[in-house]
């Protein structure tokens, strides 16, 4: 949690417990970050395109595919989304990948005749100098998403002079146009998208130029360059108006380009990229396989898709019942592989789970899985995800005297979690409050994510009683908890920030205040994701316009 | 190094990249724009250190072995390594470091089959023993780097015949062959061997004149007055990557330069050239790591008794390995402590570099380690009291700063903390504490640990 949710008073209670919960959650600001906040001047105004920010706008720009090109990955940041700017640097590794990329693309697309010409379309009323010229402006433009300005025209027309000498085997024209493209795509305008505040100092005003509003909404909702649309709008100055930049957005959130930038929201929100990664015990999961582990990331896909399509919101992400299988994952749920409805061309089948053992996707074999060791329910893990990305619950690391520790043998995984971090353990402030809480509502799912009736014998005991910031709510098992998490608007303005920390590539600060309780208390009423996008991106575009009030 | 592959897989064919074939890496760990790298530079002969004969000390710090700093280090000034003075904070200064195996053989031969793997040599004949393990730098390459990974391995001066690689093993008795021309490494790191010199020119003033209007384009970008403090640090780094990545390597940037470089390739048997020689091989290291082409290289000076004539004083002086004979040799043991602090220079060369390198995280220094060693101790060759310098903080897993006597342990206790600073692991995926022969005792040198 960071320093500017102290603002909002809803959350008090973080500072009103004891003083051993305290010492748990470290510092109020610590949780997911810490160190976004703090500052009235929290907005980057050079932001660097992701790798797959990049990547999406070569597509575009050029038309391209099949090339091979790697970038060197990014640092792990400990941040949930790859666009975060706090790790997104340029080191020479970096920069040597992007002049190799340059070259590469420059290469591929002059040696493509159709390529070139969609670029520099022939134009038998030109002089070569003015094709050249025309080429410069019209790409230009595209690759800086702005207009050059008269310096940068010129400067590039003296280095399209320079193809013939420095590719003598090339065309003299198709010489100017690599060189320059290798030089567009070098270029920090092209790296970075870059937000200056020319027209007024007042950083509050946050007064963007129609070309950089078309951007900054272009990678908000696709993470790619403006379409030939947003271009149009910014050139007859519409996304100086509120309305020009609702009108663009609805257009935006309806197309079909939006879907892609949803599912990597999800995705990366609740780590389900690595569902594919799981690996199991073959002695205790015989049918277990790598095939079933990307089933189980290919079905929080079409879940989450299906969710978002349909008009839902958080409530429904944390407790709808419809997900998606094929024969391998159908066991996992008790469902008869004869009887599944007919697959879609990806081979999963639309199916309604057991509303009494499934809610939403924290009931989906995926997490569960993944928060699973081999062969053994894995209740911390399950709890600390809960606890942080649900809820945005602040949690000190594990004390050291944890490192290493083991299991005793009682009978049941949850006497051993509470023998282990229960009352009287080193472990009982964090652990007795919010993980073991959140983690024994799945005690009912295996490490597989199957449903179990015992452990190993014994009977299981999945009630508890989770310390929300409103109040603590008692529970029997992964439905009724996620039935509470979908009510609580601790977990709404979670998902909200969230989702305001995708869309601007930053976290928010204490400024976000108004507009993350705005959002989450729309949200808990019901707004769907979609119209969250909508509302979230009004404002990551406008500045601070609609931060006192969105309407939904 | 870990690298996302972009733009393939939708159809369409599958362009070679021409100038990241050497060092893409698929499925690779990866937590950083740069990784903890480990370059090996040796001395070989020994230094000019107290020996039993009443040899007088001139290479060990005249005071005990505790912290250090550059003061102190430059007022030590008899003493050789007083020429590291400048880089005594990132510095840690090892002595009580022996070989386990005495090799009844020739010393040269028997000290590069074990400095660097800690291992056995076997038991051929004198000079032509070979090392019963694989040298560290082989471990950090295979270990972190993608499957198929080399080490850099170079060599500067003249190959005898006679003893001439060293110090790079792929495993028992396989010793790697190492390259003497930068040009050629150079090339070969970045996929230009292929090319024609002149187009490897052209190449050079197509990237000259690109860059400098990306230059232009970063310039105007920082004047804009309204940049914050934290965007304009992220746009000088990218803009000094640029730099460096152009001039750091003291080459390769204008024609001359590139002439220079390649004017090198036809003087590796010069002993005039061999100082110039060892530069521009620090010039490709530390490019090599700055991009994450290499987790490690090592770099041999000399041959395994090196016969280099070292100009010293103004004059080229006789073969290096008779100076530490003193065989014959008037002033021999003036001019090998002279010969240390040449060696140690061209060290520091690289330290130098290394220390001015911004990298996202800090300086290339404070990411990886340069370890720079003699691969036997004195004028008789021995192995007690071997010399292992090591600078940098591989990320912030060592201290440095000191000047440590390890208390005459084996030399893959050195070996481990290498390896185990850079991510190496032993086989239950702790930090390396069992590289070289297994029959050693296990451990680091504790006090270099920063976490000790």
């Amino acid at each position: 949690m960071q320093v500017w949710r102290s603002y909002w008073g809803l959350w008090g209670l973080v500072f009103a417990t004891t003083a051993f919960v305290a010492s748990c959650v470290g510092k109020v600001s610590g949780g997911r970050s810490g160190e976004g906040g703090g500052g009235l001047v929290a907005e980057a105004t050079v932001s660097r395109l992701s790798h797959w920010e990049w990547e999406q706008t070569i597509r575009e720009l050029f038309g391209l595919d099949g090339l091979s090109i790697s970038l060197v990955s990014d640092p792990l940041s400990g941040k949930a989304f790859d666009n975060n700017q706090s790790a997104l640097r340029v080191g020479p590794a970096l920069w040597r990948d992007y002049q190799a990329a340059a070259e590469t693309v420059a290469e591929r697309v002059t040696s493509d005749a159709t390529l070139l010409a969609l670029l520099a379309p022939v134009d038998a009323s030109r002089t070569a100098d003015e094709r050249a010229t025309a080429f410069i402006e019209t790409f230009g433009l595209r690759a800086f998403r702005r207009p050059l300005v008269a310096s940068e025209v010129t400067a590039r027309r003296a280095l399209f002079a320079q193809g013939q000498a420095l590719y003598p085997e090339l065309d003299p024209f198709v010489a100017g146009v690599r060189l320059c493209l290798e030089s567009f795509l070098q270029s920090p305008y092209f790296i970075y998208r870059t937000e200056t505040h020319e027209a007024s100092r007042d950083r509050s005003k946050d007064s963007l130029s129609d070309w950089q509003t078309a951007s900054r909404l272009s990678y908000a909702i696709w993470h790619s360059m403006p379409d030939q649309e947003l271009y149009r709008a910014a050139e007859a100055g519409e996304l100086s108006a509120a309305a020009g930049i609702h009108s663009q957005i609805e257009r935006m959130l309806d197309g079909p380009r939006t879907a892609a930038s949803v599912e990597r929201f999800f995705e990366q929100l609740y780590d389900a990229d690595q569902y594919q990664h799981v690996q199991k015990s073959q002695a205790k999961y015989p049918d277990f396989s790598a095939e079933v582990a990307r089933d189980m990331h290919a079905e929080f896909l079409k879940f989450t898709d299906n969710v978002y399509q349909l008009g839902g919101g958080l409530r429904e992400l944390l407790t709808s019942t419809t997900s998606f299988v094929t024969p391998r994952l159908a066991g996992i749920y008790g469902l008869d592989t004869t009887t599944l409805p007919v697959p879609d061309a990806d081979g999963f089948s639309r199916v309604e789970l057991d509303a009494t053992q499934r809610s939403g996707l924290l009931t989906l074999s995926g997490f569960l899985a993944w928060k699973g060791t081999d062969s053994q329910p894995n209740t911390i893990q399950r709890g600390v995800f809960v606890t942080r990305r649900i809820l945005c619950q602040p949690l000190g690391n594990p004390p050291e005297a944890a490192q290493g520790a083991s299991f005793a043998d009682q009978t049941t995984n949850r006497a051993r979690i509470e023998a282990l971090t229960g009352p009287g353990t080193c472990g009982a402030g964090c652990h007795g409050l919010y993980i073991n809480p959140a983690g024994f509502a799945f005690e009912h799912f295996g490490a597989m994510g199957e449903y179990r009736t015992d452990d190993d014998g014994s009977p299981i005991d999945a009630s508890a009683s989770f310390e929300f910031e409103d109040g603590p709510a008692s529970y029997v098992g992964a439905s009724q908890f996620s039935q509470l998490l979908g009510g609580s608007l601790q977990a709404h303005a979670c998902f909200s920030s969230y989702l305001l920390e995708y869309l601007r590539g930053r976290e928010g600060g204490p400024e976000d205040a108004a507009l993350v309780e705005n959002l989450a208390r729309s949200s808990l009423a019901g707004a769907s994701i979609r119209d969250l996008l909508a509302a979230a991106l009004v404002s990551a575009t406008t500045g601070t316009e609609l931060t006192t009030g969105v309407e939904l | 190094m870990n690298r996302r592959h972009f733009l393939r897989g939708l159809g369409g064919c599958l362009v070679a990249l021409p100038l990241l074939e050497g060092f893409r890496a698929d499925g690779a760990r990866a937590q950083g724009t740069t990784f903890p790298f480990a370059l090996f530079m040796r001395q070989g002969n020994g230094v000019q250190q107290a020996t039993s004969d009443g040899e007088p000390e001139r290479f060990w710090p005249s005071f005990a072995p505790g912290p250090i700093d550059s003061e102190r280090l430059a007022a030590d000034s008899s003493r050789a390594l007083s020429e590291l003075a400048v880089h005594a904070n990132n510095l840690s200064i090892v002595r009580g470091i022996r070989f386990n195996d005495p090799v009844n053989a020739c010393k040269h031969s028997g000290g590069g089959n074990q400095v660097l793997t800690a291992a056995g040599a076997s038991d051929d004949d004198c000079n032509s023993t070979l090392a019963l393990g694989e040298s560290l730098d082989n471990r950090i390459t295979v270990q972190l780097g993608t499957p198929g990974d080399e080490p850099l391995t170079l060599f500067a001066g003249r190959k005898t015949g006679y003893l001439d690689e060293v110090l790079s093993y792929r495993g028992p008795r396989e010793l790697r062959p190492a390259e003497r021309d930068p040009f050629a490494v150079y090339q070969e790191l970045f996929a230009l061997s292929q090319l024609a010199p002149d187009e490897f020119s052209r190449l050079q003033l197509r990237r000259t004149s690109v860059n400098d209007l990306v230059r232009e384009d970063m310039l105007s970008l920082l004047a804009r007055r309204d940049l914050s403090l934290e965007d304009r640090a992220r746009l000088d780094l990218h803009f000094t990557s640029i730099r460096d990545l152009e001039t750091g390597i003291s080459a390769l940037t204008t024609d001359e330069q590139v002439a220079n470089l390649q004017a090198a390739a036809s003087h590796l048997d010069d002993d005039a050239f061999i100082e110039s020689v060892v530069k521009l091989h620090c010039d490709v290291m530390t490019l090599a790591v700055a991009s994450g082409a290499k987790r490690a290289a090592t770099l041999q000076l000399g041959a395994g008794p090196d016969d280099t004539g070292y100009e010293i004083d103004g004059v080229r002086q006789p073969s290096f390995h008779q100076i530490s004979h003193r065989a014959d040799v008037a002033g021999a043991v003036d001019l090998h402590h002279k010969i240390d602090r040449k060696l140690l220079g061209l060290f520091k060369y690289l330290l130098d570099k290394l220390a001015a390198y911004q990298v996202p995280e800090g300086t290339l220094l404070d990411h990886g380690l340069a370890v720079f060693v003699s691969d036997v101790a004195n004028k008789f060759h021995d192995y007690e009291n071997i010399p292992y310098l090591v600078a940098g903080r591989a990320g912030g897993f060592l201290k440095t700063g000191l000047y440590v006597d390890a208390g005459g342990v084996t030399n893959n206790k050195i070996l481990n903390t290498i390896g185990a600073a850079v991510g190496c692991t032993n086989t239950e995926g702790k930090p390396l504490d069992d590289f070289g022969d297994p029959s050693l005792e296990k451990g680091f040198i504790t006090d270099l640990l920063a976490g000790a």
